[in-house]
């Protein structure tokens, strides 16, 4: 077993089985701190496909904004354990995961049917070329020419949702005011 | 499960990893009652998501894929924080986040 293999076993492991507690605690602040987990997870699973950038980005934005942000909230409501946590009805619950399962299954059955169709780029491919210095150096390249327009429209949309959750946690109920 | 299979990790590895986590991050929003669970159980599934566009990305050599993992991470920061915010605002109504108060949304 190569370093390769084991620590994508490892680090998968440990990203189902925190992406499992995430939808399994009751207390919310634990499904919190198992997102967390999970997103340092999966930002190392980032490192092992030689994405060292988004990496660091998925460290920041997610393990460190969204994460505070959700945390600060729960903070803020002051939840006990969930009383209801889980759907009620057995019928309907079942129905559910049964759903969810013939979703997984049909993805596992697509990838299972693909496995050979799509050739693996060896030579010549610019993601794994250099130390990691080169790819980041050409996707800041490509983000600032090819894909401009995108990330001024991004700009745009920040700052509508900055004002936006200004202005929803400002109002007192919406339409339930008294 | 042969030798090779634990041993010589490819695409599939990383796309059954990412569907197996977005299939939880559906359950999760399927079952759980709370809006914060719910909220993380959608940011589990981009997040598998994105981890597709990345595995993709370095087994086609194509660099596409990291952009578009930048632009649904961005998203997905904005997509919590207004979720937060009206989870706050059902929070001041009725002291509780069940998802059963959204049904008494109207106007």
């Amino acid at each position: 077993m190569t370093a390769d293999a084991f620590l994508f076993w490892f680090l998968a492991i440990v990203t189902l089985g925190s992406g499992l507690m995430v939808i399994l605690q009751k207390n919310p602040i634990y499904s919190a701190l198992s997102l967390a987990m999970t997103m340092v997870g999966m930002a190392a699973l980032f490192v092992t496909l030689n994405a060292f950038f988004i990496a660091g980005v998925q460290l920041i934005v997610y393990a460190g904004a969204v994460m505070v942000l959700f945390t600060m909230v729960i903070m803020l409501f002051d939840l006990k354990q969930d009383i209801q946590a889980f759907t009620r009805g057995k019928l309907s619950g079942i129905l559910k995961i049964a759903s969810v399962g013939l979703l997984a299954g049909l993805v596992v059955g697509a990838i299972a049917m693909s496995v050979g169709l799509l050739t693996e780029k060896t030579t010549d491919n610019p993601v794994l070329v250099g130390n990691g210095m080169e790819t980041t150096k050409a996707l800041g390249q490509i983000l600032y020419t090819k894909y401009i327009f995108g990330f001024e429209a991004l700009g745009v949309l920040l700052l509508v949702i900055a004002v936006g959750a200004v202005a929803l946690s400002r109002s007192k109920g919406g339409t339930h005011e008294r | 499960m042969n030798a090779d299979f634990i041993t010589n990790i490819g695409l599939t590895h990383y796309l059954v990893l990412s569907a197996i986590l977005f299939a939880m991050g559906m359950a999760g929003v399927l079952l759980r009652r709370n809006v914060l669970v719910l909220l993380m159980s959608i940011e589990l599934m981009l997040n598998s998501v994105n981890l597709t566009f990345i595995a993709f990305s370095k087994f086609l050599g194509i660099l596409d894929g990291h952009i578009m993992v930048f632009f649904v991470m961005t998203i997905a920061a904005a997509e919590a924080a207004v979720g937060l915010a009206l989870a706050v605002s059902i929070f001041k109504r009725f002291n509780e986040v069940n998802i059963r108060f959204f049904e008494h949304l109207k106007g």
